[in-house]
């Protein structure tokens, strides 16, 4: 695994924008990431080159911070809001009945790797509770045929 | 200087510290004041996680840390009121919810500071229900350093340690919060020359050595303060002795020569101590070519009748002399005056050159190469050619670093010699090959000063006796002295009185005496004659 | 379906119904980046003079006073210095600052530039939620429109005063909501909150003096610029000026963000605003300022939401993220939920949040299940007590609180589930 030089550039002018290379660590490996889909240790020592910092500083990070994934992931993350007002308005229903139509418990990949469900702290919709975060992009005020709908729909 | 109360006590304290930096330059931390703590520690940055640390600061509303609270003029702080008190109880009870209490099979027991502090500032009884955290045992970080991730206290000393010492930042802390664990990457092991260094700081028994683990209960180990004699540094150790034998060598804390560090080579290089090819038999050589096994005496007799042979037929211009560097001061000067009343003049000491690095580690790998180039004892290249050349008939060597490739790289040229007397700590090739081979003793078995590459002369005293007849190296010469009929060499060895003699006559010396070397060295004003 | 929008507005959001005025056109017909002009026209000390008399206090949480926040920025030339937005809310039960960011990208950035201008920071790092995908786009769109325009750049509005600001998204670790764990973040690093001293003005992001204000926070400030320090005190409480963003969600009829001012009675929010709770409920509780705050009791919510009478009923605003809770919910349960999140965020540095917050949830957990013991309770309480206030951050705090609010108000609930070796609550969510 490498890193394009489209990414590459990418890296470099997130760098160009902080006062220390290190500051666009996190930039760094949202980009690495949204290209391989997680950071392996080959890349976080890519990365950790390009930043002048060692491996383990990267993996770290990595290991601190929720979105980062040092193993390989499925195609999908699926994940439901399970933090308070989300609960009081439904969410672990529907994770529970999202857990069924998919056949696996949250946290575990389904055996064609094509999406996890899990569950997420609060994503800031509260009010539009329950919450569904698929790949980044939410699905608010989901009852749980839409949200059958919606993983169905993934490829 | 700020003026600060503890407790009521008055006290003067440097400038521009925090309280935990105060108390320990001012000797009192641990001692007379008691402030526990587990994350800080005098040579490594404050990291103020812990929380152990915790005091009352007048004037503060909330109890502050020790460790990153600065000093002021006129502060008074409490170390033992009941608020801190019941913050400590907290800090171990919380420290102590994941903690396996496997103390019955734990290394560290004895030494620690989990047990130490629960039993002195915790609560007497356990509180929780729950399954402790299960994570993993035994873990291999490197060579010489075994994790249990279970009996970590995550205060992250040795994370510090490696980032900040030797800079190589092999431990990292993986994960966030009660997940937290100290890993390596898979293919950066915990290598570097001063790994061991974290099962010293670790204050519990999270790190420990391979060395040491399962040998002894610390309990059983005397602690003798020593010298590491693993190069010219002269690193303070505390040597654990259990039953006459050497299980470990501990940095002993000197801020003027290895604050509280150790290289790994050096703690290691206790195993010589004790090793199995110590030379533990004086012998001669007979026509045979075996070797005859006979007393010390016997072979100080035989070699001082070698060495008079010799000058009696080529003079002493024939014989060289080569000194140890891993002598003491005190048997260097013996066997400087030996020299002068025989008319030796071809004298040095011959060292050994290793890998040196901008931390402890010195190139010259002996404790006392300065010691011996003060005495007069210089590079043995000139001496060494007269060798080569034939124009030395014998010589008197003490330990084998001669054979070192930068110097004669074999015993060949030596073995030529019609007479050649070696005083060794090993069974080395040139003690194998010698006319007469006497043993010696090692720094550990001996009383005696040892000067590092700085000036700074320590002492060592006997931590264990060696299985077998020994002498130091400056008895052996004493006697061959006696034996020779030389003058001021009459009497009984005594290496007080030397060391008295070594300060009257050696301007560089002056000062020094067994009694007045404290634990922390004594530096020696200027350049020997 | 898109964010939240205000169900009531005031100055803050009064245009975020309109899509037209998101963009900088549309800001700028309405009046906006006046505030900066005259700013400008300003010296930093009489805009520090002015936010300090306006009484603005900070939105994030600890609800300090943002002038004399900006005071401590030292004063003399050496740059470089830095603001930082805090735009990585991450509270349960708060979403104002994602709606703000999405909904007035231009309204933030006019604040920041203000702020910049007032404290004498050359850059300002827009650190936003990693998550908050859509809220980062807006504001980098907005930012590249009021670079094109000038405003944002080498001299904003056609001033000396150059300026630059760079969004940062985090990657999901709410403990990077606290201001010093964010300018870790900032530079690279895990978010471990740092210890003080030293503190962010003399030493911040990358060690250089730094003001960390609120997004809410700086959105305020063009409006007390456009409007005098008398204005902006006309709307709130005395010691509470201004106007917020309450997010009310859980079991309530209409869950929402509404725009009102400090001091609005919580039952008047609650019942009137938000519709009370559903037909044939009633309220038991309400978590009034995002999960890290104490609870209240229905017959406590007559409370005015400020601080200073919030405090009188041991609980604060926090971040103004209003829970409601019907007689149908747990509260035991309730509190395994809160302890999760707060074991699951705990950056793990501190030896009581680390060890504390994973007891608590343990013990609330297994109460729960019906498996506790009376000391238990008592256990709890005890644990709470030494973690608060003892730590580098306030995290340990905000992870005890709630539940010292939980045994103040409901103790009977877990005494109940101990006593019974079950949970009561047939119709609450299941874990």
């Amino acid at each position: 695994m490498v890193i394009s030089p489209e990414t590459r550039a990418a890296i470099d002018e997130a760098i160009a924008r902080t006062p220390q290379p290190r500051g666009a660590l996190l930039p760094a490996l949202h980009l690495v990431q949204a290209e391989h889909g997680h950071i392996s240790l080959e890349l976080a020592a890519a990365v950790a080159e390009i930043l002048g910092i060692r491996s383990g500083d990267v993996m770290e990070v990595v290991s601190f911070y929720d979105m980062f994934h040092a193993r390989p992931q499925p195609r999908h993350h699926v994940s439901v809001c399970t933090n308070l007002p989300c609960s009081l308005r439904g969410a672990r229903t529907l994770l529970a009945q999202l857990e069924a139509h998919c056949g696996v418990a949250a946290g575990e990949p389904t055996a064609d790797g094509r999406l996890v469900l899990g569950r997420e702290e609060c994503l800031g919709a509260c009010a539009n509770a329950p919450v569904l975060r698929v790949d980044g992009t939410y699905h608010e005020k989901l009852d749980s045929e839409a949200a059958r709908q919606l993983l169905d729909g993934l490829e | 200087m700020p003026r600060i109360s503890v407790d009521g006590r008055i006290i003067e304290v440097p400038e521009s510290r925090t309280i935990l930096q105060a108390l320990d330059e001012t000797g009192l931390l641990m001692a007379g004041i008691d402030v526990p703590h587990y994350c800080w520690h005098p040579k490594l940055s404050i990291d103020g996680s812990c929380r152990l640390c915790q005091v009352e600061v007048e004037g503060m509303p909330k109890l502050q840390i020790a460790c990153n609270t600065p000093v002021a003029d006129g502060m008074a702080i409490r170390t033992r009121s009941e608020r801190v008190c019941s913050a400590r109880q907290g800090v171990m009870e919380l420290l102590l919810v994941n903690h396996p209490l496997d103390c019955a099979i734990c290394d560290q027991a004895g030494e620690c500071k989990l047990q130490d502090y629960a039993f002195e500032y915790g609560a007497d009884a356990s509180r929780t229900r729950e399954p402790r955290r299960a994570l993993k045992k035994n873990v291999e970080l490197g060579p010489n350093i075994v994790l249990d991730q279970e009996r970590c206290i995550l205060c992250r000393r040795c994370v510090r340690f490696c980032d900040e010492v030797p800079a190589t930042g092999e431990l990292h802390v993986m994960g966030r919060g009660d997940r937290s664990v100290i890993e390596t990457l898979p293919d950066e092991p915990l290598a570097n020359d001063y790994s061991m260094n974290v099962a010293d700081l670790c204050p519990v028994g999270a790190l420990t050595t391979r060395d040491f683990r399962f040998k002894v209960r610390v309990w059983f180990l005397d602690d003798v303060p020593g010298v590491c004699t693993g190069c010219a540094n002269g690193c303070n150790v505390t040597i654990g002795v259990s039953k006459n034998r050497v299980y470990r060598y501990q940095p002993r804390r000197n801020d003027a020569v290895n604050d509280t560090w150790l290289c790994d080579r050096g703690r290691l290089s206790y195993k010589r101590i004790g090793s199995g090819d110590r030379l533990a038999q004086a012998s001669l050589r007979g026509t045979a070519s075996a070797r005859e096994p006979v007393s010390c005496g016997t072979a100080v007799a035989a070699a001082a009748a070698r060495l008079q042979q010799l000058t009696d037929a080529a003079g002493a211009a024939a014989l060289v002399v080569l000194a140890s560097p891993h002598a003491s001061n005190e048997d260097l000067f013996t066997l400087r005056r030996f020299c002068d009343a025989l008319g030796v003049t071809a004298r040095g000491a011959a060292v050994v050159l290793g890998p040196q690095d901008r931390l402890l580690m010195k190139a010259e790998q002996a404790a006392n190469a300065e010691g011996a180039r003060r005495l007069g004892f210089g590079p043995p290249d000139a001496l060494l050619a007269r060798v080569r050349c034939g124009e030395a008939a014998g010589a008197l060597v003490f330990g084998h670093d001669v054979l070192d490739p930068a110097h004669l790289g074999g015993p060949e040229a030596l073995t030529a010699l019609e007479t050649l007397v070696v005083v060794d700590l090993q069974d080395s090739a040139l003690a194998r090959c010698a006319d007469v081979a006497i043993p010696v003793r090692h720094a550990a078995e001996r009383e005696g000063t040892l000067t590092n590459f700085a000036g700074l002369a320590q002492r060592v005293q006997p931590a264990v006796e060696p299985g077998w007849e020994a002498w130091t190296d400056g008895e052996v010469v004493w006697r061959l002295g006696a034996a020779l009929g030389l003058a001021g060499f009459e009497g009984a060895y005594d290496v007080r009185s030397v060391s008295r003699e070594l300060a009257q006559a050696v301007p560089g010396f002056s000062g020094i005496d067994l009694d007045r070397v404290g634990e922390h060295g004594l530096s020696l004003a200027g350049v020997g004659s | 379906m898109g964010p939240q929008v205000p169900l009531i507005t005031n100055y803050l959001t009064q245009h975020f119904l309109d899509d037209a005025a998101v963009g900088l056109e549309g800001y700028e017909r309405l009046g906006g980046y006046a505030a900066l002009r005259r700013a400008l026209e300003n010296s930093p000390a009489d805009l520090i003079e002015l936010i300090t008399s306006a009484g603005l206090q900070g939105r994030g949480g600890a609800g300090f006073s943002t002038g004399l926040k900006w005071s401590f920025m030292p004063a003399d030339g050496e740059l470089p210095k830095y603001l930082v937005c805090n735009g990585d809310e991450s509270e349960p039960g708060s979403f104002k600052d994602r709606i703000l960011m999405e909904r007035g990208p231009h309204q933030l950035l006019e604040g920041i530039l203000i702020a910049a201008w007032a404290t004498g920071a050359e850059k300002t790092f827009l650190y936003v939620r990693g998550e908050y995908e859509r809220p980062a786009e807006a504001l980098e769109r907005a930012i590249a429109e009021a670079r094109a325009r000038g405003i944002v750049g080498t001299n904003v509005c056609g001033s000396d005063f150059a300026h630059d600001i760079v969004v940062i998204r985090g990657a999901g670790a709410y403990i990077c909501g606290e201001e010093t764990g964010l300018l870790e973040s900032l530079e690279g690093k895990k978010g471990q909150p740092r210890k003080k001293p030293p503190f962010p003005a003399q030493y911040g992001a990358f060690g250089r003096p730094t003001t960390v204000n609120n997004v809410e926070t700086l959105c305020h400030v063009p409006h007390i610029v456009n409007n005098g320090a008398d204005w902006f005190r006309g709307f709130g409480t005395e010691k509470s000026p201004g106007t917020t963003l309450f997010g009310v969600s859980g079991q309530i009829a209409r869950p929402g963000l509404f725009e009102l001012p400090l001091g609005t009675p919580l039952d008047e929010l609650v019942f009137e605003h938000a519709g009370g709770p559903a037909a044939d409920q009633r309220v038991k509780g309400v978590i009034p300022g995002g999960l890290s705050m104490p609870v209240l009791p229905a017959d406590q919510l007559d409370v005015p939401m400020a601080n200073e009478f919030l405090r009188e009923r041991r609980t604060m605003l926090g971040t103004g993220g209003v829970m409601v809770m019907d007689e149908r919910t747990c509260m035991v349960r309730a509190s395994v939920v809160i302890a999760h999140f707060f074991r699951d965020e705990s950056c793990g540095q501190c030896t009581q949040c680390r060890e504390g917050t994973g007891w608590i949830h343990k013990l609330v957990e297994r109460i729960e299940r019906g498996a506790g013991v009376m000391e238990d309770i008592t256990v709890l309480e005890d644990i709470c007590a030494k973690m608060e206030g003892q730590t580098i951050c306030a995290f340990a705090d905000a992870a005890a609180w709630p539940i010292q609010g939980m045994l103040r108000h409901f103790r009977g609930e877990f005494e109940a589930h101990v006593v019974q070796r079950r949970c009561g609550f047939a119709e609450s969510f299941e874990l």
